[in-house]
């Protein structure tokens, strides 16, 4: 039994008790201190409490050892703290190994250069709003095993030092501002096993020293602004499995020695600038699972050996120079899913380039030189297949048809014949149907109720208005241009298609009138039917397409997702073809033109404000313009040429400051052509073949009133006047002299003697000389 | 190795020239996009200027001819506001530029005259500021400037009297000095045309005063 009396065993009693608790005394008065600093505590009011438990070793997210100094501190993802860690008394936590601020707080300030003195420190992970630049101190964390900063704010440069830490195998400050070169010191051979600097602002090249990451089986270095060459020392990065460079500016070739990589699973190369063609044996070695290539300048062939190792999934080589062959080793490759390799210069035989893929979901071919017939066999679950733009002919075969659960078909701008058959325009799971630019010859009724587009135009399709009248929830875009279609525009058109944007019926048989339904289509913003056979009037309703009527509001975007398959429209404005792309979400017009169309243009159409272009030419309307067509302050191109119009221009015209496309010729227009400065940018022919027109532009003044506005010249006026001036003074001056002079012989007799003495002397003179 | 120079270097110049219609389509869309940086824009009137399209003549308020060159730039009444920047200059073929009721401002760039092809200018109803620039007086087509109601200072270049296609000059309610040029399209110009300069000296008295007397 100890000896309670001896002084020194006391005093070992006491210290080891006052260690017990004074040690995680200063750490907890550490904590309640910062949390005491921060603006906002969220839930550590809550859970570093005395009220919860005494012993703040139990608090949550704090971890003590045996001695009762905290090893670990996290902070969770809910906490919403708002405060810097400015007042963090590092030096307090000598035992911590842990510290961990999880997404997502409101952590900002800086990291304080203080942090290099946790040195026990295994495990930092920040995530915050934190500012400023990473403090070189942290290299003096010697223990550091983790480091993750991703998600912050920083700025400034990645610290030299940071590669060369010996114990650090996580390595993550993606996201955030840093700019600089990546540190060309590693350290040899590295520890790293991930290492993520991505979505920064990283410049210069990727050092050479990468040789000494043997360890690293991540590797991202993607949307930075990175350039140079990819040094040929990756190929000793022998654990490497995910790589990913792409969103970069790297140049040159791809080094041959990344086919060496035995264990490379993912290598994503894409939208950087390299050039050069790719070795052939890329894969051979490997488990190649994705690849992408795509948005480069590579050249030659698509690597042969990519599915050796019999694991490749997603193949993406588009947007490049490749050409030449598909390699025949792509028909083997049955574990692919996705194959993208459009626009390249391919030049293969479609049928001879698939063979089993029964995972074979996603494939795009399209803008290359694919020739050939259609092959039959079609893996069944394709959804997305796009071929369009190459050279392939003949007809679609029925082996198609085995696709159930395709969604987009793309097969525009080829050769292809026969008839589109009628289980592909009856499939439910099809949302875009691209057949445009073909010689396609028939056509049963289209019955695919998820249809959101489309497109069959410029090919030799007869027959009625293709669609049954069901309730088209989704459709978006009808393209029916350049066809044989006869018949009437159905009237149900107008309640069966709520979300139509564009109708395009262009160059083709319609007949009868314009149904009046179609004001009913309220998000309308296309309309083009010229081109046809049409009779009868325009609606008078036209102002309740409501997207007509709106102008663009100020935050209006593309509307996207929806149109990400297929966004090339052909429209004819401003007297040329143009092919829309991405700002056909913005575009609205009506093309009414080459019909038959009779009766007034309506004033109601006046009313839709958002209307850009409005083209009514060759057609028999009669009547006046609308005196409000100048309400149409979008319009940018008005051409109602070639009519029977009457009247006068509308003096409201000249409101349209966006005009840019005006004709009015080959009507019966009269009276003068209002002022203002937009219609004087318009040239003569603008307005010819009208008989009563006149004014400016036209060579023929009006004969009446004042034409202040027109800049007709005022010289002769003004020559007048100097005329008038000239002769004003002249007589005058006549006058005056005349009156000075003999005004003073009149009066003055000394004078008049003088003068007379003096002619006769003169003429004495001149006697005697004659004589 | 000299030798293969020659047919090399013209092997190339001819691949460059048909090329060079493609770059230059773009850099007139690069030459819009820069205008457009510099610019506030509230009413998004330039929303559909998307520079990732192969040319801007798609764009909306762009007018383009057969060859897809800009011909027309129409953004009158767009509340726009911000300087008209020099990569004016790129848009070669330019003939109107409509550009008036908005707030630029800035001096008028130079560049401007690099534009041989313009017909049109009318920046009326702005802020625009400093000298009317000389090189206006190299747009031999000119038939239209307006400038009026700015606040344009200096003296009215003489040189523009040499501009004899000018059918129209508004430099009205503008802080301009000096004479009014009495030669060529200006014999024919109405008083209407320079109302409201106030330290504008009428019209210029060849031979008894200074010409930019009181500038």
């Amino acid at each position: 039994m100890p000896n309670f009396r001896s002084p020194l065993l006391f005093l070992i009693l006491i210290s080891f008790f006052c260690t017990q608790l004074s040690c995680t005394e200063t750490e907890v008065e550490a904590l309640l201190s910062w949390r005491s600093s921060l603006k906002d505590p969220g839930c550590l009011t809550q859970i570093w409490s005395f009220n919860t438990s005494s012993d703040s070793c139990q608090w949550h997210g704090i971890k003590c050892n045996e001695g009762g100094s905290i090893t670990n501190l996290s902070i969770s993802a809910n906490c919403s703290i708002d405060g810097t860690l400015n007042k963090f008394n590092f030096s307090s936590f000598s035992n911590l190994t842990r510290l961990e601020v999880e997404y997502k707080q409101n952590l900002h300030g800086e990291i304080p250069k203080e942090i290099g003195t946790l040195r026990n420190l295994q495990v930092l992970y920040l995530y915050g709003n934190l500012t400023g630049e990473i403090p070189a101190t942290i290299s003096n964390l010697s223990k550091l095993t983790n480091l993750d900063l991703s998600g912050n704010q920083l700025t400034g440069s990645i610290p030299s030092t940071i590669l060369s830490m010996p114990k650090l195998h996580f390595l993550a400050l993606s996201g955030n501002n840093l700019t600089g070169e990546i540190p060309t010191t590693i350290e040899n051979p590295s520890n790293l096993k991930i290492l993520d600097l991505s979505y920064n602002h990283l410049t210069g090249a990727i050092p050479r020293a990468i040789g000494h990451l043997t360890e690293l089986t991540i590797f991202y270095l993607d949307n930075n602004e990175l350039n140079g060459r990819i040094p040929l020392e990756i190929g000793n990065m022998t654990a490497l499995r995910d790589a990913d460079f792409s969103y970069n500016n790297l140049q040159w070739e791809v080094p041959t020695t990344i086919t060496q990589l035995p264990n490379l699973s993912i290598l994503y190369l894409n939208n950087n600038q390299l050039n050069g063609s790719i070795t052939p044996d890329l894969g051979n070695s490997s488990y190649l699972k994705a690849i992408d290539l795509s948005d480069n300048k590579l050249i030659g062939m698509v690597p042969s050996s990519l599915c050796s190792g019999g694991a490749l999934r997603y193949l993406r080589a588009s947007n490049n120079s490749f050409n030449g062959l598909l390699p025949i080793t792509l028909k083997n490759c049955t574990t692919l899913i996705e194959l993208k390799l459009e626009t390249n210069n391919i030049r293969a035989d479609i049928s001879l380039t698939f063979g089993v893929h029964p995972n074979l979901e996603d494939v795009d071919l399209s803008q290359n030189h694919f020739y050939g017939r259609l092959p039959s066999n079609w893996a069944k679950q394709i959804f997305l297949l796009s071929l369009g733009e190459n050279e392939i002919y003949g007809k679609i075969p029925s082996g198609f048809l085995n696709m159930t659960q395709l969604q987009l078909l793309n097969l525009a701008d080829n050769n292809l014949t026969g008839d589109i058959p009628e289980e592909l325009t009856n499939s439910t799971s099809l949302m875009n149907l691209i057949l445009s630019n073909n010689n396609f010859s028939s056509l049963r009724y289209i019955q695919a109720p998820s249809l959101e587009s489309l497109h069959l135009s410029n090919n030799r399709l007869v027959g009625r208005f293709p669609l049954l009248q069901i309730n088209w929830a989704r459709l978006m875009t009808i393209d029916l241009g350049e066809n044989n279609f006869s018949g009437e525009i159905p009237s149900w058109i107008g309640s069966s298609f709520p979300v139509l944007r564009i109708l395009r019926l262009r160059s083709n048989k319609f007949m009868g009138n314009i149904p009046l339904q179609l004001s009913m289509l309220k998000n309308l913003q296309l309309l083009d039917l010229s081109n046809n056979n049409l009779t009868g009037p325009i609606p008078n309703t036209l102002s309740s397409m409501h997207t007509m009527t709106v102008k663009t509001a100020p935050n209006q975007s593309y509307f996207a997702l929806h149109y990400v398959h297929e966004k090339n429209i052909d429209l004819i404005w401003k007297g040329k073809e143009a092919t829309y792309q991405e700002n056909i979400a913005l575009l609205t017009g009506i093309d009414l033109s080459c019909n038959y169309i009779s009766g007034k243009i309506p004033d109601d159409l006046m009313k839709l404000q958002g209307l850009i272009f409005l083209n009514l030419s060759r057609n028999q309307l009669s009547g006046m313009i609308p005196q409000n067509t100048g309400n149409m302050t979008s319009l940018e191109v008005l051409d109602l040429s070639m009519n029977h119009l009457s009247g006068t221009i509308p003096l409201s015209i000249s409101h349209l400051t966006y005009l840019n496309m005006l004709n009015l010729s080959h009507n019966k227009l009269t009276g003068q052509i209002p002022p203002g400065s937009q219609i004087q940018t318009f040239i003569p022919s603008a307005f010819s073949d009208n008989d009563g027109l006149c004014g400016f532009p036209l060579p023929n003044n009006c004969s009446t009133q004042n034409n202040s506005v027109v800049p007709v010249t005022n010289e002769a006026e003004d020559h007048k006047f100097e005329v008038i001036w000239l002769i004003c003074s002249v007589i005058l001056g006549f006058v005056t002299g005349f009156w000075v002079y003999f005004g003073a012989l009149f009066w003055k007799n000394s004078l008049r003697f003088a003068v007379f003495h003096f002619t006769d002397k003169v003429q004495e003179k001149i006697m005697k000389w004659f004589v | 190795m000299a030798i293969w120079f020659l047919p090399f270097s013209s092997v190339l110049l001819l691949v460059l020239s048909f090329t060079s219609p493609v770059i230059s389509s773009n850099s007139e869309g690069d030459a819009l996009h820069a205008l457009r940086a510099k610019l506030s824009d509230p009413n998004n009137v330039l929303q559909s200027w998307d520079p990732t399209l192969i040319n801007p003549c798609t764009w909306f308020h762009v007018t383009c001819d057969n060859n897809n060159r800009v011909i027309r730039l129409d953004l009158g009444n767009s509340n726009i506001s911000g300087p008209l920047g020099v990569e004016i200059g790129h848009l070669e073929h330019l003939q109107f530029l409509e550009l008036y009721r908005n707030k630029f401002e800035g001096k008028l760039p130079d560049e401007l005259g690099n534009l041989k092809y313009l017909i049109s200018i009318d920046l009326s109803e702005n802020n625009l500021h400093g000298a009317i620039p000389k090189s206006l007086s190299k747009l031999k087509s000119l038939r239209f400037l307006r400038l009026n109601d700015n606040k344009l200072s200096g003296p009215i270049p003489r040189e523009l009297s040499l501009l004899s296609n000018l059918k129209a000059l508004n430099l009205s309610n503008n802080d301009l000095c000096g004479t009014v040029p009495t030669d060529g399209p200006f014999s024919t110009f109405p008083p209407q045309s320079f109302a409201n300069n106030t330290r504008l000296n009428g019209p210029e008295l060849l031979g008894l005063a200074p010409y930019d007397f009181g500038c």
